[in-house]
């Protein structure tokens, strides 16, 4: 048998390896670009932050429900504020129940300033920041939370 | 005249009927080995198969009946795909029309919904009867890693799906089951915003979850099924060899069975011989396999067919982010997980099911070693079977309980109160 009869490899094995890593870096590049993308830049959500109406809307020691926001806020003694209705382990509504609130999902108990009392809800309701707007109307910001000491004086 | 005129029609008919399938009904052993390997469909079996094989109470045909569930799955969810509008509120109406005017939708979505719902039981069973009967044991190992992605992505495809009719049923269960995801650690939260694609479930949440369910996932599934289907065909089905007896002789004697590989042009044998040694215990995949499979076929065709006339699939009132339905409930194969939430979240939303998924990813790497595969219930693998009944039985249980025995705020119900 003559060298000639031997068909040489088109390439080297470390040529091949190259490329492939060549190939898989590309790869891994698209991939991590395609990831990004699946990041939204623009959320077509109702805003986090808007207002609800003036603060005349809500009477001196009472609770009001906006189911559309899911939040509840009060006119307490010392000024407003606002506690969330999302039960802070998987996300159903609690309803105005006991002294607090209460989860029909697995049964989690909050007290009347949105703390844990029972049941498997790891931590309190969400407290949410309100302010006035120039308008006169109050603002609820639900980027911004705050501590349960938190009143707004109007 | 009038005699050659039809025998000539007949001539050019078999001959039209050669151009697409070149052997006739096979009579001979030589067609009908050339029946199964010739044909793209019928080549993933082998030619002749061991009597063992055939055996209805070695496999109960899970496998088979989960690899027809998603061809169901894949003919009736494209029929639907058809009328369905993945955008809220038209999501809803969708389903109303589907429901009450389009002619036989109600069945096509009730089969769908069935048999989807048959198929995350039928592949939990399956998978049952691989560990029971040994059959992950080497050369297989890789191939139950395989099933267990595949039990992922059946249940993956269960739970997008159930958010497509956008009814309270499906907004509740899908709002409680992204909450699970989101107390993973560290990249819980990011994972449930890239899934809802938002804060909330909404507009973006169904887009993605339809594309998720009608293109990623099914296409994944495919790729792997005949990545599994494959394996197994070239491994073929754990037990024949011990129910056949190797002699070289034989083997050598009856060269049929390596003239199998010899057609399909693969150098090597597989570590386990596709089929058993012993020539009397083999038979022809054509007809003897081949038929009890479209036995097989007809008999879960029929199933679906009488469950889907006789029970309607749910529908409740369109989705209202507003009202939570209570008791609230993620998709009956995750209320073991959701009863264990219910103590838990992080324990039974993060910590069980992973360390469930990594440990059945582990199996056939830990419980290493021949023994005892091929067979159900060997005694060489007490110990094995009873840490995978037992645990298998708590997983059951617990899903029992958390489907029929939890009502309103999640409080202990007797079902038949
Ligand atoms: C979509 C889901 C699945 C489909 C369509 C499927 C299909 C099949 C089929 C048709 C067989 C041939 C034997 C039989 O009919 O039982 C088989 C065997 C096998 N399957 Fe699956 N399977 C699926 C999921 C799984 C799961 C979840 C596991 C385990 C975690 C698994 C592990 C195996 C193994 C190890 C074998 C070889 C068994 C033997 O040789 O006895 N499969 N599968
Ligand atoms: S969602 Fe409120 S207790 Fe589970």
């Amino acid at each position: 048998m003559t060298k000639k009869d031997v068909l040489p490899d088109p390439v080297r094995r470390s040529m091949f390896a190259i490329g492939c890593i060549a190939v898989g870096a590309a790869t891994a590049g698209f991939l991590a670009a395609t990831f990004r993308f699946l990041v939204p830049n623009v959320l077509y959500e109702p805003s986090r932050r808007f207002d609800i109406g003036p603060p005349s809307d809500f009477p001196p020691g009472a609770v009001t429900f906006l189911p559309d926001r899911r939040l509840y806020v009060f006119n307490g003694p010392d000024g407003f504020y606002a506690i969330s209705s999302i039960c802070t382990h998987l996300g159903c509504n609690v309803k105005r129940g006991g002294p607090g609130f209460e989860c029909p999902c697995h049964g989690s108990r909050f007290d009347e300033n949105g703390q844990v009392a029972q049941g498997p809800a790891p931590k309190a309701l969400a407290w949410y920041a309100l302010s006035l707007s120039p308008h006169a109307q109050l603002v609820v910001d639900l980027d911004q939370q705050v501590s349960p000491e938190f009143r707004l004086r109007a | 005249m009038s005699q050659t005129i039809g025998s000539r029609t007949l001539t050019w008919l078999d001959g039209a009927r050669r151009s697409v399938c070149r052997i006739g009904w096979p009579a001979t052993d030589k067609d009908r080995a050339a029946a199964m390997i010739s044909s793209l469909f019928l080549h993933i079996h082998p030619a002749r198969v061991s009597r063992h094989v055939l055996k209805p109470t070695y496999t109960f045909a899970l496998g088979l009946i989960s690899g027809i569930l998603f061809i169901v799955l894949a003919v009736t969810g494209l029929a639907l795909m058809l009328y369905y509008v993945p955008y809220p509120p038209e999501a809803y109406r969708s389903m109303k029309d589907l429901q009450f005017v389009v002619t036989f939708g109600i069945v096509l979505r009730n089969i769908h919904r069935w048999s989807a719902h048959a198929m995350v039981g039928v592949v939990f069973l399956h998978m049952c009867r691989v560990f029971w009967t040994g059959s992950y044991k080497p050369p297989r190992e890789f191939n139950w890693v395989i099933g267990v992605v595949l039990l992922l992505l059946t249940l993956g495809l269960s739970f997008t799906g159930y958010l497509l009719p956008w009814d309270q049923l499906a907004f509740w269960a899908i709002t409680v089951g992204t909450n699970i995801a989101a107390y993973a650690p560290v990249v819980g939260d990011q994972v449930k915003f890239l899934l809802l694609g938002g804060h909330m479930i909404g507009p973006m949440t169904l887009l993605r979850f339809y594309v998720l369910h009608c293109v990623m996932l099914p296409l994944a599934m495919l790729l792997l099924i005949s990545l599994h289907v494959w394996r197994v065909r070239k491994d073929g089905l754990s037990g024949a060899e011990i129910h056949a007896s190797p002699t070289e002789e034989l083997a050598g004697a009856f060269p049929a069975s390596t003239k199998t590989y010899g057609l399909m042009a693969i150098g090597k044998r597989p570590r386990a011989s596709v089929e058993a040694r012993d020539p009397n215990d083999e038979v022809f995949a054509w007809p003897h396999l081949l038929y009890r499979e479209l036995l097989v076929a007809l008999a879960v065709i029929i199933v679906l067919h009488i469950v889907s006339l006789v029970f309607m699939a749910p529908l409740e009132e369109i989705a209202d982010p507003t009202r939570t339905p209570n008791p609230a409930k993620a998709p009956w194969y995750f209320l073991g997980l959701q009863e264990l939430v219910h103590y838990s979240a992080l324990m039974g939303g993060v910590i069980v099911p992973t360390l469930l998924v990594l440990a059945l990813l582990a199996v056939p790497y830990v419980d290493r070693g021949a023994a005892g595969s091929g067979r159900w219930f060997a005694p060489e693998r007490k110990m094995a079977n009873t840490i995978f009944t037992s645990l298998a039985a708590v997983f059951v249980v617990l899903t029992i309980v958390g489907t029929l025995f939890r009502g309103a705020n999640w409080a202990w119900v007797w079902p038949w109160k």
